[in-house]
Protein backbone atom coordinates (compact mmCIF):
# COMPACT_ATOMS: atom_id res chain seq x y z
CA UNK A 1 0.00 0.00 0.00
CA UNK A 2 1.24 3.48 -0.78
CA UNK A 3 1.39 6.30 1.75
CA UNK A 4 2.08 9.66 0.17
CA UNK A 5 3.20 12.91 1.77
CA UNK A 6 2.89 16.07 -0.31
CA UNK A 7 4.62 19.24 0.92
CA UNK A 8 3.85 18.35 4.54
CA UNK A 9 4.69 20.79 7.31
CA UNK A 10 3.94 20.34 11.01
CA UNK A 11 4.50 23.05 13.62
CA UNK A 12 4.07 23.00 17.35
CA UNK A 13 3.37 26.56 18.46
CA UNK A 14 6.28 28.45 16.87
CA UNK A 15 8.53 25.43 16.55
CA UNK A 16 8.90 23.67 13.20
CA UNK A 17 8.68 19.89 13.73
CA UNK A 18 8.57 18.69 10.11
CA UNK A 19 9.17 20.99 7.13
CA UNK A 20 7.94 20.59 3.59
CA UNK A 21 8.27 16.81 3.30
CA UNK A 22 7.26 15.11 0.07
CA UNK A 23 7.76 11.40 -0.35
CA UNK A 24 6.03 8.14 -1.07
CA UNK A 25 6.22 5.00 1.10
CA UNK A 26 5.34 1.70 -0.52
CA UNK A 27 8.14 -0.73 0.45
CA UNK A 28 7.22 -3.63 2.71
CA UNK A 29 9.78 -2.83 5.41
CA UNK A 30 10.67 0.80 6.09
CA UNK A 31 12.85 1.97 8.97
CA UNK A 32 12.87 5.43 10.51
CA UNK A 33 15.89 6.66 12.47
CA UNK A 34 17.07 9.93 13.97
CA UNK A 35 17.97 11.67 17.20
CA UNK A 36 15.51 12.37 20.02
CA UNK A 37 13.37 15.33 19.04
CA UNK A 38 14.18 15.00 15.34
CA UNK A 39 10.50 14.51 14.40
CA UNK A 40 10.35 10.69 14.03
CA UNK A 41 7.34 10.17 16.26
CA UNK A 42 5.50 13.09 14.70
CA UNK A 43 6.26 11.61 11.27
CA UNK A 44 4.94 8.22 12.40
CA UNK A 45 1.76 9.74 13.84
CA UNK A 46 1.15 11.66 10.61
CA UNK A 47 0.86 8.40 8.71
CA UNK A 48 -2.35 7.29 10.43
CA UNK A 49 -3.80 10.71 11.09
CA UNK A 50 -3.07 10.88 14.82
CA UNK A 51 -1.38 14.17 13.94
CA UNK A 52 -2.64 16.23 11.02
CA UNK A 53 -0.34 18.38 8.88
CA UNK A 54 -0.52 22.16 9.21
CA UNK A 55 0.27 22.37 5.51
CA UNK A 56 0.23 19.76 2.77
CA UNK A 57 -1.53 16.42 2.63
CA UNK A 58 -0.95 12.85 3.75
CA UNK A 59 -2.82 10.15 1.84
CA UNK A 60 -3.01 6.44 2.56
CA UNK A 61 -4.13 4.39 -0.46
CA UNK A 62 -5.71 7.59 -1.73
CA UNK A 63 -7.50 8.41 1.56
CA UNK A 64 -6.69 11.83 3.00
CA UNK A 65 -5.87 11.63 6.71
CA UNK A 66 -7.63 14.97 7.26
CA UNK A 67 -10.92 13.92 5.67
CA UNK A 68 -10.94 10.16 6.23
CA UNK A 69 -9.02 9.78 9.47
CA UNK A 70 -11.15 6.93 10.85
CA UNK A 71 -10.95 4.96 7.58
CA UNK A 72 -7.19 5.48 7.45
CA UNK A 73 -6.78 4.22 11.00
CA UNK A 74 -8.81 1.10 10.20
CA UNK A 75 -6.09 0.26 7.64
CA UNK A 76 -3.02 1.54 9.47
CA UNK A 77 -2.29 0.02 12.89
CA UNK A 78 -0.03 1.71 15.41
CA UNK A 79 2.15 0.09 18.07
CA UNK A 80 3.30 2.52 20.77
CA UNK A 81 6.52 2.52 22.74
CA UNK A 82 4.82 1.97 26.09
CA UNK A 83 2.26 -0.86 25.97
CA UNK A 84 0.78 0.33 29.27
CA UNK A 85 -0.73 3.22 27.38
CA UNK A 86 -2.09 1.00 24.65
CA UNK A 87 -3.67 -1.81 26.65
CA UNK A 88 -6.93 -0.40 27.92
CA UNK A 89 -8.94 -3.37 29.16
CA UNK A 90 -8.29 -5.25 32.40
CA UNK A 91 -7.59 -8.70 30.94
CA UNK A 92 -5.66 -9.75 27.85
CA UNK A 93 -8.59 -11.42 26.03
CA UNK A 94 -10.85 -8.45 26.73
CA UNK A 95 -8.25 -6.07 25.36
CA UNK A 96 -7.91 -8.03 22.14
CA UNK A 97 -11.68 -8.11 21.77
CA UNK A 98 -11.76 -4.33 22.08
CA UNK A 99 -10.16 -3.86 18.66
CA UNK A 100 -12.98 -5.86 17.07
CA UNK A 101 -15.75 -3.60 18.38
CA UNK A 102 -16.14 -1.62 15.14
CA UNK A 103 -16.84 -4.89 13.32
CA UNK A 104 -19.83 -5.63 15.60
CA UNK A 105 -19.27 -9.39 15.38
CA UNK A 106 -21.36 -12.08 17.05
CA UNK A 107 -19.89 -13.28 20.36
CA UNK A 108 -18.74 -16.64 18.92
CA UNK A 109 -17.03 -15.06 15.90
CA UNK A 110 -15.34 -12.51 18.15
CA UNK A 111 -14.15 -15.23 20.52
CA UNK A 112 -12.75 -17.21 17.59
CA UNK A 113 -10.79 -14.21 16.32
CA UNK A 114 -9.45 -13.48 19.81
CA UNK A 115 -8.31 -17.07 20.27
CA UNK A 116 -6.71 -17.05 16.85
CA UNK A 117 -4.78 -13.86 17.62
CA UNK A 118 -3.73 -15.16 21.05
CA UNK A 119 -2.38 -18.30 19.39
CA UNK A 120 -0.68 -16.42 16.55
CA UNK A 121 1.33 -14.32 18.99
CA UNK A 122 1.98 -17.14 21.46
CA UNK A 123 0.05 -15.60 24.33
CA UNK A 124 -2.90 -18.01 24.70
CA UNK A 125 -1.78 -18.79 28.25
CA UNK A 126 -2.22 -15.12 29.18
CA UNK A 127 -5.84 -14.82 27.98
CA UNK A 128 -7.47 -14.32 31.38
CA UNK A 129 -4.52 -12.66 33.09
CA UNK A 130 -4.69 -9.06 34.31
CA UNK A 131 -2.84 -6.97 31.74
CA UNK A 132 -1.13 -4.79 34.34
CA UNK A 133 0.50 -7.82 35.97
CA UNK A 134 2.34 -8.98 32.83
CA UNK A 135 6.03 -8.48 32.10
CA UNK A 136 7.09 -5.72 29.68
CA UNK A 137 7.66 -8.18 26.84
CA UNK A 138 4.32 -9.89 27.40
CA UNK A 139 2.56 -6.53 27.47
CA UNK A 140 4.14 -5.50 24.16
CA UNK A 141 3.06 -8.80 22.58
CA UNK A 142 -0.48 -8.20 23.86
CA UNK A 143 -0.41 -4.68 22.42
CA UNK A 144 0.85 -6.05 19.10
CA UNK A 145 -1.83 -8.74 19.02
CA UNK A 146 -4.43 -6.08 19.88
CA UNK A 147 -3.43 -4.10 16.80
CA UNK A 148 -2.97 -7.05 14.43
CA UNK A 149 -6.33 -8.65 15.31
CA UNK A 150 -7.87 -6.00 13.03
CA UNK A 151 -5.64 -7.11 10.12
CA UNK A 152 -4.31 -3.67 9.16
CA UNK A 153 -2.53 -3.24 5.80
CA UNK A 154 0.24 -1.26 7.47
CA UNK A 155 1.72 -1.44 10.96
CA UNK A 156 3.56 1.56 12.33
CA UNK A 157 5.84 0.75 15.26
CA UNK A 158 7.05 3.69 17.34
CA UNK A 159 10.12 2.35 19.19
CA UNK A 160 8.29 -0.74 20.47
CA UNK A 161 11.43 -2.37 21.88
CA UNK A 162 12.95 0.63 23.65
CA UNK A 163 11.57 -0.31 27.08
CA UNK A 164 12.40 -4.02 26.73
CA UNK A 165 15.41 -6.13 27.61
CA UNK A 166 17.24 -7.91 24.77
CA UNK A 167 15.40 -11.21 25.16
CA UNK A 168 11.94 -9.62 25.13
CA UNK A 169 12.93 -7.17 22.40
CA UNK A 170 14.06 -10.07 20.26
CA UNK A 171 10.80 -11.94 20.88
CA UNK A 172 8.70 -8.90 19.87
CA UNK A 173 10.90 -8.25 16.82
CA UNK A 174 10.60 -11.84 15.69
CA UNK A 175 6.80 -11.51 15.67
CA UNK A 176 6.92 -8.17 13.84
CA UNK A 177 9.36 -9.47 11.23
CA UNK A 178 7.06 -12.43 10.54
CA UNK A 179 4.09 -10.18 9.72
CA UNK A 180 2.78 -10.20 6.17
CA UNK A 181 1.72 -6.55 6.20
CA UNK A 182 3.78 -3.47 5.43
CA UNK A 183 5.77 -2.29 8.48
CA UNK A 184 7.13 1.17 9.24
CA UNK A 185 9.50 0.87 12.17
CA UNK A 186 10.84 3.76 14.24
CA UNK A 187 13.89 2.81 16.30
CA UNK A 188 17.23 3.78 17.79
CA UNK A 189 18.42 0.18 17.43
CA UNK A 190 20.00 0.35 14.00
CA UNK A 191 20.75 -3.39 13.90
CA UNK A 192 17.01 -4.09 13.76
CA UNK A 193 16.84 -2.50 10.32
CA UNK A 194 19.59 -4.42 8.54
CA UNK A 195 17.19 -6.49 6.43
CA UNK A 196 14.75 -3.68 5.72
CA UNK A 197 13.99 -2.46 2.19
CA UNK A 198 14.41 1.22 2.95
CA UNK A 199 15.53 3.48 5.80
CA UNK A 200 14.79 7.17 6.33
CA UNK A 201 16.99 9.32 8.57
CA UNK A 202 15.11 12.32 9.91
CA UNK A 203 17.13 15.25 11.22
CA UNK A 204 15.55 18.45 12.56
CA UNK A 205 12.34 17.94 10.64
CA UNK A 206 13.95 17.09 7.30
CA UNK A 207 14.80 13.84 5.56
CA UNK A 208 18.58 13.78 5.85
CA UNK A 209 19.11 10.46 4.05
CA UNK A 210 16.77 8.05 2.30
CA UNK A 211 17.96 4.75 0.86
CA UNK A 212 19.00 1.18 1.57
CA UNK A 213 19.81 0.42 5.24
CA UNK A 214 23.58 0.01 4.80
CA UNK A 215 24.05 3.48 3.28
CA UNK A 216 21.68 5.38 5.58
CA UNK A 217 22.91 3.71 8.77
CA UNK A 218 26.53 4.35 7.74
CA UNK A 219 25.79 8.04 7.10
CA UNK A 220 23.91 8.35 10.39
CA UNK A 221 26.74 6.66 12.29
CA UNK A 222 29.30 8.99 10.67
CA UNK A 223 27.31 12.07 11.76
CA UNK A 224 28.26 11.65 15.43
CA UNK A 225 31.87 10.54 15.05
CA UNK B 1 -11.98 -5.30 45.72
CA UNK B 2 -12.00 -3.83 42.23
CA UNK B 3 -8.33 -4.41 41.54
CA UNK B 4 -8.74 -8.16 42.12
CA UNK B 5 -11.02 -8.43 39.07
CA UNK B 6 -12.23 -11.65 37.52
CA UNK B 7 -11.15 -14.96 39.02
CA UNK B 8 -11.71 -17.79 36.52
CA UNK B 9 -13.86 -20.67 37.72
CA UNK B 10 -16.53 -23.18 36.75
CA UNK B 11 -19.02 -22.65 39.58
CA UNK B 12 -22.73 -22.05 38.98
CA UNK B 13 -22.21 -18.44 40.10
CA UNK B 14 -19.48 -18.01 37.47
CA UNK B 15 -21.80 -19.37 34.80
CA UNK B 16 -24.76 -17.14 35.67
CA UNK B 17 -25.21 -14.23 33.26
CA UNK B 18 -23.91 -10.84 34.35
CA UNK B 19 -27.36 -9.26 34.13
CA UNK B 20 -28.84 -11.91 36.46
CA UNK B 21 -26.03 -11.38 38.93
CA UNK B 22 -26.54 -7.60 38.84
CA UNK B 23 -30.29 -8.09 39.32
CA UNK B 24 -29.67 -10.44 42.25
CA UNK B 25 -27.28 -7.90 43.75
CA UNK B 26 -29.91 -5.16 43.44
CA UNK B 27 -32.57 -7.38 45.07
CA UNK B 28 -30.23 -8.38 47.86
CA UNK B 29 -29.35 -4.73 48.51
CA UNK B 30 -33.04 -3.84 48.76
CA UNK B 31 -33.70 -6.83 51.04
CA UNK B 32 -30.83 -5.89 53.33
CA UNK B 33 -32.34 -2.45 53.82
CA UNK B 34 -35.69 -4.02 54.69
CA UNK B 35 -34.36 -6.72 57.01
CA UNK B 36 -34.70 -5.42 60.56
CA UNK B 37 -33.25 -7.97 62.94
CA UNK B 38 -29.66 -8.70 63.86
CA UNK B 39 -30.41 -12.41 63.46
CA UNK B 40 -31.74 -12.14 59.90
CA UNK B 41 -28.92 -9.78 58.87
CA UNK B 42 -26.35 -12.20 60.36
CA UNK B 43 -27.96 -15.03 58.41
CA UNK B 44 -27.83 -12.97 55.20
CA UNK B 45 -24.17 -12.10 55.74
CA UNK B 46 -23.38 -15.74 56.52
CA UNK B 47 -25.20 -16.88 53.38
CA UNK B 48 -23.31 -14.40 51.17
CA UNK B 49 -20.02 -15.39 52.84
CA UNK B 50 -20.78 -19.08 52.26
CA UNK B 51 -21.60 -18.42 48.61
CA UNK B 52 -18.35 -16.49 48.29
CA UNK B 53 -16.12 -19.14 49.91
CA UNK B 54 -17.76 -22.39 48.84
CA UNK B 55 -20.41 -21.53 46.27
CA UNK B 56 -18.01 -19.70 43.95
CA UNK B 57 -14.91 -21.42 45.34
CA UNK B 58 -13.17 -18.10 45.96
CA UNK B 59 -11.91 -19.18 49.38
CA UNK B 60 -11.60 -17.64 52.82
CA UNK B 61 -8.32 -15.85 52.11
CA UNK B 62 -9.87 -13.83 49.30
CA UNK B 63 -12.88 -13.04 51.51
CA UNK B 64 -10.49 -11.69 54.13
CA UNK B 65 -8.73 -9.56 51.46
CA UNK B 66 -12.12 -8.14 50.54
CA UNK B 67 -13.04 -7.46 54.16
CA UNK B 68 -9.72 -5.99 55.35
CA UNK B 69 -10.07 -2.54 53.72
CA UNK B 70 -13.53 -2.31 55.30
CA UNK B 71 -12.33 -2.64 58.86
CA UNK B 72 -11.40 0.99 59.36
CA UNK B 73 -14.82 2.09 58.07
CA UNK B 74 -16.59 -0.46 60.22
CA UNK B 75 -14.71 0.83 63.23
CA UNK B 76 -15.77 4.40 62.48
CA UNK B 77 -19.38 3.39 61.84
CA UNK B 78 -19.57 1.34 65.03
CA UNK B 79 -18.06 4.20 67.03
CA UNK B 80 -20.50 6.71 65.53
CA UNK B 81 -23.50 4.42 66.08
CA UNK B 82 -22.50 3.64 69.65
CA UNK B 83 -22.27 7.36 70.30
CA UNK B 84 -25.48 8.32 68.51
CA UNK B 85 -27.58 5.15 68.78
CA UNK B 86 -27.21 1.72 70.34
CA UNK B 87 -25.07 -1.39 70.04
CA UNK B 88 -27.90 -3.08 68.13
CA UNK B 89 -27.96 -0.33 65.48
CA UNK B 90 -24.17 -0.51 65.21
CA UNK B 91 -24.37 -4.27 64.60
CA UNK B 92 -27.16 -3.92 62.02
CA UNK B 93 -25.32 -1.25 60.04
CA UNK B 94 -22.07 -3.23 60.13
CA UNK B 95 -23.75 -6.47 59.04
CA UNK B 96 -25.53 -4.72 56.16
CA UNK B 97 -22.29 -3.18 54.97
CA UNK B 98 -20.36 -6.45 55.22
CA UNK B 99 -23.04 -8.41 53.35
CA UNK B 100 -23.24 -5.76 50.63
CA UNK B 101 -19.50 -5.55 50.07
CA UNK B 102 -19.16 -9.34 50.03
CA UNK B 103 -22.03 -9.63 47.54
CA UNK B 104 -20.63 -6.89 45.29
CA UNK B 105 -17.20 -8.55 45.39
CA UNK B 106 -18.76 -11.91 44.61
CA UNK B 107 -20.31 -10.42 41.46
CA UNK B 108 -17.09 -8.60 40.49
CA UNK B 109 -14.84 -11.61 41.01
CA UNK B 110 -17.04 -14.10 39.17
CA UNK B 111 -17.93 -11.93 36.17
CA UNK B 112 -15.68 -11.05 33.26
CA UNK B 113 -15.56 -7.34 32.75
CA UNK B 114 -16.56 -7.76 29.11
CA UNK B 115 -19.74 -9.59 30.25
CA UNK B 116 -20.35 -6.87 32.81
CA UNK B 117 -19.90 -4.25 30.08
CA UNK B 118 -22.44 -6.03 27.87
CA UNK B 119 -24.91 -6.12 30.76
CA UNK B 120 -24.35 -2.42 31.41
CA UNK B 121 -24.88 -1.69 27.70
CA UNK B 122 -28.29 -3.39 28.02
CA UNK B 123 -29.16 -1.38 31.14
CA UNK B 124 -28.12 1.95 29.60
CA UNK B 125 -29.77 1.19 26.23
CA UNK B 126 -32.99 3.14 27.03
CA UNK B 127 -30.90 6.28 27.46
CA UNK B 128 -29.65 6.04 23.88
CA UNK B 129 -32.59 8.17 22.64
CA UNK B 130 -31.25 10.99 24.83
CA UNK B 131 -27.87 10.85 23.10
CA UNK B 132 -26.11 8.60 25.65
CA UNK B 133 -23.92 5.96 24.01
CA UNK B 134 -24.27 2.68 25.98
CA UNK B 135 -21.00 1.32 24.53
CA UNK B 136 -19.10 4.34 25.67
CA UNK B 137 -20.61 4.24 29.18
CA UNK B 138 -19.64 0.56 29.50
CA UNK B 139 -16.17 1.26 28.14
CA UNK B 140 -15.69 4.16 30.52
CA UNK B 141 -16.40 1.88 33.48
CA UNK B 142 -14.02 -0.80 32.17
CA UNK B 143 -11.29 1.75 31.47
CA UNK B 144 -11.63 3.27 34.93
CA UNK B 145 -11.16 -0.15 36.51
CA UNK B 146 -8.17 -0.86 34.25
CA UNK B 147 -6.51 2.43 35.17
CA UNK B 148 -6.66 2.02 38.95
CA UNK B 149 -3.56 -0.23 39.13
CA UNK B 150 -1.79 1.96 36.55
CA UNK B 151 -2.37 5.07 38.68
CA UNK B 152 -1.28 3.25 41.84
CA UNK B 153 1.90 2.21 40.01
CA UNK B 154 2.66 5.83 39.11
CA UNK B 155 2.17 6.92 42.73
CA UNK B 156 4.41 4.06 43.91
CA UNK B 157 7.19 4.92 41.44
CA UNK B 158 7.09 8.62 42.32
CA UNK B 159 7.17 7.80 46.04
CA UNK B 160 10.16 5.50 45.50
CA UNK B 161 11.98 8.19 43.55
CA UNK B 162 11.27 10.70 46.32
CA UNK B 163 12.44 8.32 49.03
CA UNK B 164 15.62 7.63 47.05
CA UNK B 165 16.29 11.36 47.31
CA UNK B 166 15.66 11.37 51.05
CA UNK B 167 12.10 12.73 51.02
CA UNK B 168 10.20 10.23 53.12
CA UNK B 169 6.67 11.63 53.16
CA UNK B 170 5.61 14.72 51.31
CA UNK B 171 2.33 15.07 49.47
CA UNK B 172 3.45 18.39 47.98
CA UNK B 173 6.63 17.07 46.34
CA UNK B 174 4.80 14.00 45.02
CA UNK B 175 1.88 15.96 43.63
CA UNK B 176 3.58 17.59 40.62
CA UNK B 177 5.35 14.48 39.24
CA UNK B 178 2.26 12.32 39.77
CA UNK B 179 -0.04 14.80 38.02
CA UNK B 180 2.49 15.34 35.20
CA UNK B 181 2.77 11.61 34.55
CA UNK B 182 -0.97 11.05 34.81
CA UNK B 183 -1.63 13.81 32.27
CA UNK B 184 1.06 12.45 29.93
CA UNK B 185 -0.42 8.99 30.22
CA UNK B 186 -3.91 10.36 29.54
CA UNK B 187 -2.57 12.04 26.40
CA UNK B 188 -0.93 8.84 25.15
CA UNK B 189 -3.96 6.77 26.07
CA UNK B 190 -6.14 9.10 24.06
CA UNK B 191 -3.84 8.68 21.03
CA UNK B 192 -3.85 4.90 21.49
CA UNK B 193 -7.65 4.79 21.66
CA UNK B 194 -7.91 6.84 18.48
CA UNK B 195 -5.38 4.55 16.79
CA UNK B 196 -7.45 1.53 17.84
CA UNK B 197 -10.64 2.88 16.28
CA UNK B 198 -12.51 4.28 19.31
CA UNK B 199 -14.22 6.82 17.06
CA UNK B 200 -15.74 4.00 14.94
CA UNK B 201 -17.49 2.16 17.77
CA UNK B 202 -20.82 3.83 17.27
CA UNK B 203 -20.79 3.72 13.49
CA UNK B 204 -23.63 1.43 12.38
CA UNK B 205 -22.64 -1.65 10.37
Amino acid sequence: MTIRLDAVTVRFQERMILENLSLSLSEKRIGLIGDNGSGKSTFARLLNGLILPDQGTVTVAGLDTKKDGAKVRSRVGFLFQNPDNQIVMPTVAEDLALGLKPLKLQAAAQQEKVEDALGRFGISHLADRSAHLLSGGEKQLVALAGVMICNPDVLICDEPTTLLDRRNASSVLEKINALECQVIFVTHHLEHLENFDRVLWIERGHIQEDGVPQDVIKAYGASFQ
Amino acid sequence: MIVGLFVPGESLIHRLSASRKLLALALLSASLVMLGGVGSLSAAAFLVGALFIWGAGLGGARLWCTTRPLLIWLLLIVAAQLWLGSIETAMKVSLRLIALVWAASLVTLTTKLSDMSDAIVGLVQPLERFGVSPQRVAFLIALTIRLIPAMLEIVKEVREAQRARGIERSVITSFVPVITRVLKQADELSAALTARGFERWDVPG
